[in-house]
């Protein structure tokens, strides 16, 4: 069944947009059709990562009521998906965009919620398309939620500083609870030694419960090699067998039976 | 002839009490929802169901708004049919949002309709 993904985190640079893409490209090279919005107005980013050169339309033109979302989408279906189709929405990187983007009104909010909310017929019946992948801002703040309340289900990923594991605790039972959202934690840049056998992931997994229960679907180390790359490859694609990619895969099947 | 014509008006003028204790019972029941969860009708609050106001509501009317944003417009009966609650309960909690000035209602022959207002030609929604 069609489904929408958001994908958030409480602090910034936990790894959303790295995951987004490359679940969205499995996604895709299952033969599942996906479609990629980049909802991150303050830091755009997939634009620069997938290279695309001369967009004129954005995902900012969707919100705004001056395009609609056929015209927005960009298909890289040929260059980036091996059987499924993959189209991606760019958010704007202009200063001028950006700073837009933050003096929007909460009337504008409200009715930028009723067009996320509509994606849903748009996209998944009329397009046929199978997940909507967003990739959402960090932390508390009107794009995100707007991007949670519209999704079906949130992946929320964390690093290992204590004041991540705090926050996303805290949206974990405070607001993806409140909006009753399937939630799924994936702890990301984990210390290796801690994930090397069953025991020392159970060990990781019980000391980050704490007594709180938390929906960890995955736990993903710290790849130094994807560091070194910054940003530049894409895993699913350029590196199949790479660890990572196999961790994604099993998330990307988690993710289609929650 | 006389007779017939008789039961006609008799009918419709019992139509009519009925749909008037129709619309008094909805009355009483916001009033009844509202005295409940001892909240008072505030000019003040900001008429805009954003998500931060959905966030702010009491879980039980943040459930019916949700589903409104959702449909867009619809009836009680549409909203029950979302939230698997009664009826009579989505119709109270609907008009309580009515009541706040998150929700605006429109009846349609003998059907309320509740939607979110959506203003045309606000600047917002032009290209800057």
């Amino acid at each position: 069944m069609a489904k929408i993904v958001a994908v958030h985190s409480y602090k910034g640079g936990t790894g959303k947009t790295l995951l987004s893409l490359n679940l969205a490209v499995l996604y895709a090279n299952r033969g599942k059709n996906v479609c990629l919005l980049d909802l991150d107005f303050r830091a755009p980013s997939l634009h620069s990562i997938l290279k695309v050169k001369n967009a004129e339309y954005w995902v900012n033109d969707y919100l705004n009521g001056v395009y609609d979302i056929k015209k927005v989408l960009v298909d890289l279906s040929k260059t980036h998906a091996k059987r499924g189709r993959l189209l991606v929405g760019l958010a704007n990187p202009s200063t001028e965009a950006i700073r837009e983007m933050s003096a929007k009104d909460r009337k504008w909010e409200m009715k930028a919620l009723g067009r996320l909310l509509s994606l849903k017929n748009s996209l998944l019946n009329d397009m046929e398309i199978d997940y909507i992948i967003f990739d959402t801002s960090p932390g508390l703040q009107y794009s995100s939620i707007n991007a949670i309340v519209s999704a079906d289900i949130v992946l929320v990923v964390s690093g290992m500083d204590i004041s991540d594991i705090k926050g996303t605790q805290r949206m974990i039972h405070e607001l993806y609870d409140l909006f009753e959202k399937k939630t799924g934690l994936i702890m990301n840049k984990v210390f290796a030694d801690f994930l090397s056998t069953k025991g020392h992931r159970q060990d990781l997994a019980k000391k980050l419960m704490n007594n709180s229960n938390l929906p960890i679907v995955d736990m993903i180390p710290c790849f130094c090699d994807i560091l070194r790359t910054g940003g530049t490859k894409l895993f699913a694609n350029e590196d199949p067998d790479h660890p990572f990619v196999k961790i994604l895969n099993r998330i990307a099947t988690t993710v289609e039976k929650l | 002839m006389t007779v017939r014509k008789l039961e006609g008006t008799q009918t419709r003028l019992l139509q009519k009490i009925k749909e008037s204790l129709d619309r008094l019972n909805e009355k009483m029941e916001v009033f009844i929802e509202l005295q409940k969860h001892n909240s008072k009708v505030n000019p003040e609050i900001p008429d805009v169901l954003d998500v931060m106001t959905l966030l702010s509501l009491p879980d039980h009317l943040r459930k019916t708004a949700i589903t409104i944003c959702r449909l867009e417009q619809g009836t009680a009966n549409d909203v029950a049919e979302q939230t698997k609650r009664a009826r009579a309960v989505e119709s109270s909690y609907l008009n309580q949002l009515v009541m706040m000035g998150y929700l605006k209602k429109e009846r349609r022959g003998r059907k309320a309709y509740f939607y979110v207002e959506k203003e045309v030609g606000d600047k917002t929604w032009q290209r800057s």
